[in-house]
C-alpha cells in the first residue's frame, strides 16, 4: 500500500526535522522512527499475526503517535480508547472490536485486565521502518461514534479508504511542506485527528498538539502566535470562544485555516480572516463513515460567499467522492430542492462494525450514471445550487454536534431513563450565548436533586455528552402530530 | 482589594455559574477539582469574573489561570 510507504519515505527523508511538539518539547523524525521501531518489536513479540484490531490508549505523547504508525507498519488497525471515557463505554468498545491487546503509554496501565504493551518502556537502537505488505482492504482504524440504542457504533476504515482520502486531500492544493508547522487539536478518538497528524507526517512537517490539561482555545492562540503555525484544522466552536479576543490576534504566518465538524457561520469567518491576513480559509465537510471529510469550499475574501441562514456552503465533493441529494424514496431531487445528502466513492466505509441492522438502514445501492453504486445516507439535509455547491440546511434526525463530536440525543435519553427508573426525559441540543451547542435535559417531573443522575450519566457517557443544564416540566408539550414538541422544550434553554 | 475579598467574589461567581458550592477556596484549587468546571463553563466563569471586577483578561492571561492562586494574582494586577 503506497500510503504506508509514503510515511516510511517521509520519516527517513526528514530525520533531522522536528516531527512533533508536545508541551514545548520537540521530537525529531529520528526520535519518532526510533519509538516506532521499538514498539514494532513488542508488537511482533506479543500480538499474533492474525489479530488485527489493537486498542490504543489516547495519550498526548510521542509513544501514542508512534504506536499508530507501528501498528500500520505491522498491518494492524488501531481502535482509540480515551482514558477519561467511562470504563463501561470503553469495555463495550473493547468487546465489540474483539480487542485482546492494548498499547498504552501511561505510567499506570489503564486497563489492568487486558494484555497491555507499555509503549513507554519499549526500547531499541535499531531503526526498522519497512512495512509488512498490506492491501487496500486491510483495516487502518475503527472509530466508535454515538449510537441511538445506547451502544456506540464502530466505523471501520481501510487503508484503501484512507489512501483515497489523502489523494483527494492533496488535490485540494492546501499545500504542506517540510517547513510547515501544523496544529493537531483533536482527541485521537475523533477522526479529524487523523488528517491533522498524517498530512504533516507525510510531508516532513511538525505537528503541534494540545496538552490535555490546557484550555484548548487559548492554548491554540499561543501556539499560533509563539510558534507561528502555518496550517490549522479546527472545529468552528473554537472560533466562537476566540471571537471576543479577535482584536488581539494577528498571525500573518498562517497559510491555511480549515474548518470541519460543525456549521461555519459566514460572519465569524469574515472577522477571523482579518486575524490571519495571508491565509486561505476553507470549510470542509464529511462524516467519519466517508473517511474524515469529503467536500470542500474555499472561502472568498472578496465576498460573494454562498450561505444558507448565515452558514457557509459545504461546497463540492472532493476528487474521490460522489454526492447526490435524494428524497425519501432515494430518488435524486432537482437543483435547489431539499433532500438528504448521500455519499459514495472509495472513501466510504464498507459498513458499521458487526451491525447489519444499522447497515441496512443507512447504506443502499442505486443505479447512478449507469452503474450500480453503494451510497451512505448522512442524515444531513442539503440542497444543491446551479453551480454544484451544496448548502447545509440541518439534521434530519436527532443528532447534535458538540464541539465537533457527533451525539445521538437518543443515546443520552436512553442512559438518563435507565438511571431514573421510568421518568420521561428529552435531551435537547441548544445554542448558547456564544453560538456553541450545549446539551440540555428536560425531565417530566417535579424538581429534585440531580447530582446522582449526573454521577450515573458520567459512568456511561463521555464528558461532552453530559447535559450542562437540567430543567423540570410537569408534562411535555405536544405538537400537532401528537409528538413531544422538542422545539418548545428547546426554548427552555439558552 | 484584599485577597479575601477577591476570593469571596470569585467563589460567588463559581456558585452562580456551577450551581453548587461543593469546593473549597484555596490557592491550589484547579478547574479539575471542581465538578462542572470544564472548558464550556470556564468561558462563562471568565466572563462573569470580568464583569464582577470590571476588568478584561487578555487571551494570553487565560493560560496563566492554572489555579486559584494565579487567578487571584492576575486579577490583582488588573484592578
Amino acid at each position: 500500500m503506497n500510503l504506508i510507504l509514503d510515511i516510511q519515505r517521509s520519516i527517513e527523508k526528514n530525520y533531522n526535522n522536528n516531527a512533533f511538539c508536545f508541551s514545548n518539547t520537540y521530537y525529531t523524525y529520528r526520535d519518532f522512527a526510533q519509538a516506532i521501531s521499538a514498539i514494532r518489536i513488542k508488537i511482533q513479540e506479543q500480538i499474533k499475526k492474525d489479530e488485527i484490531n489493537v486498542g490504543l490508549i489516547t495519550n498526548d505523547d510521542i509513544y501514542t503517535y508512534a504506536s499508530i504508525i507501528a501498528l500500520w507498519m505491522e498491518g494492524k488497525a488501531y481502535v482509540p480508547l480515551h482514558p477519561k471515557f467511562p470504563k463501561d463505554r470503553n469495555t463495550t468498545v473493547i468487546k465489540q472490536a474483539d480487542i485482546i491487546n492494548i498499547l498504552d503509554s501511561s505510567d499506570d496501565q489503564v486497563f489492568s485486565k487486558y494484555h497491555t504493551i507499555l509503549t513507554k518502556e519499549c526500547n531499541t537502537s535499531q531503526i526498522n521502518l519497512v512495512p509488512v505488505p498490506v492491501t487496500k482492504d486491510d483495516l487502518g482504524y475503527i472509530f466508535f461514534t454515538s449510537g441511538t440504542t445506547g451502544t456506540p457504533k464502530g466505523v471501520p476504515i481501510t487503508f484503501g479508504n484512507l489512501s483515497g482520502f489523502m489523494d483527494a486531500f492533496w488535490e485540494l492544493e492546501y499545500t504542506i511542506t517540510d517547513t510547515d508547522r501544523c496544529l493537531q487539536m483533536f482527541e485521537l478518538t475523533f477522526d479529524l485527528s487523523v488528517v491533522s497528524y498524517l498530512a504533516p507526517l507525510i510531508k516532513g512537517a511538525c505537528v503541534y498538539t494540545i496538552p490535555k490539561d490546557e484550555i484548548k482555545y487559548s492554548y491554540i492562540f499561543e501556539l499560533m502566535e509563539d510558534h507561528a503555525l502555518t496550517f490549522t484544522l479546527m472545529v468552528p466552536s473554537i472560533l466562537h470562544y476566540l471571537r471576543p479576543y479577535f482584536e488581539e490576534i494577528d498571525c500573518p504566518a498562517m497559510k491555511y485555516s480549515l474548518f470541519c465538524g460543525e456549521a461555519l457561520p459566514l460572519d465569524v469567518t469574515e472577522e477571523w480572516s482579518k486575524c490571519i491576513p495571508n491565509a486561505t480559509i476553507a470549510n470542509v465537510y464529511g462524516p467519519t463513515e466517508c473517511t474524515i471529510f469529503c467536500t470542500d469550499y474555499t472561502y472568498k475574501r472578496n465576498g460573494g460567499n454562498k450561505t444558507y441562514n448565515g452558514i457557509l456552503t459545504i461546497g463540492k465533493d472532493m476528487k474521490n467522492t460522489t454526492t447526490i441529494i435524494v428524497d425519501d424514496d432515494n430518488n435524486q431531487v432537482g437543483e435547489g430542492e431539499n433532500g438528504e445528502l448521500c455519499l459514495s466513492g472509495i472513501q466510504l466505509t464498507s459498513g458499521y462494525w458487526k451491525n447489519e441492522e444499522k447497515n441496512k438502514e443507512v447504506f443502499f445501492t442505486k443505479e447512478y450514471q449507469g452503474e450500480k453504486t453503494r451510497f451512505y445516507r448522512t442524515g444531513d439535509l442539503c440542497a444543491i445550487d446551479n453551480e454544484g455547491d451544496m448548502l447545509y440546511l440541518g439534521r434530519i434526525d436527532f443528532q447534535a454536534k458538540i464541539q465537533g463530536f457527533r451525539v445521538e440525543l437518543s443515546e443520552i435519553e436512553f442512559h438518563a431513563k435507565a438511571a431514573l427508573d421510568k421518568l420521561n426525559v428529552v435531551a435537547i441540543a441548544f445554542t448558547n450565548s456564544i453560538q456553541n451547542t450545549e446539551i440540555g435535559l428536560v425531565l417530566e417531573s417535579k424538581k429534585f436533586e440531580t447530582k446522582q443522575l449526573l454521577e450515573d450519566l458520567k459512568k456511561t457517557l463521555p464528558q461532552y455528552m453530559i447535559p450542562t443544564q437540567i430543567k423540570f416540566i410537569d408534562s411535555f408539550p405536544l405538537n400537532t402530530n401528537g409528538k413531544t414538541d422538542r422545539k418548545k422544550l428547546n426554548k427552555l434553554f439558552g | 482589594m484584599e485577597v479575601d475579598v477577591i476570593k469571596s467574589k470569585i467563589s460567588a461567581v463559581l456558585v452562580s455559574i456551577l450551581e453548587h458550592d461543593n469546593f473549597e477556596m484555596h490557592d491550589e484549587l484547579t478547574a479539575k477539582d471542581v465538578d462542572g468546571w470544564d472548558s464550556l463553563s470556564h468561558m462563562m466563569i471568565i466572563t462573569k469574573i470580568e464583569e464582577e471586577f470590571s476588568i478584561r483578561f487578555k487571551l494570553r492571561d487565560l493560560n496563566k489561570l492554572k489555579n486559584m492562586g494565579s487567578l487571584v494574582s492576575v486579577i490583582q494586577t488588573k484592578i
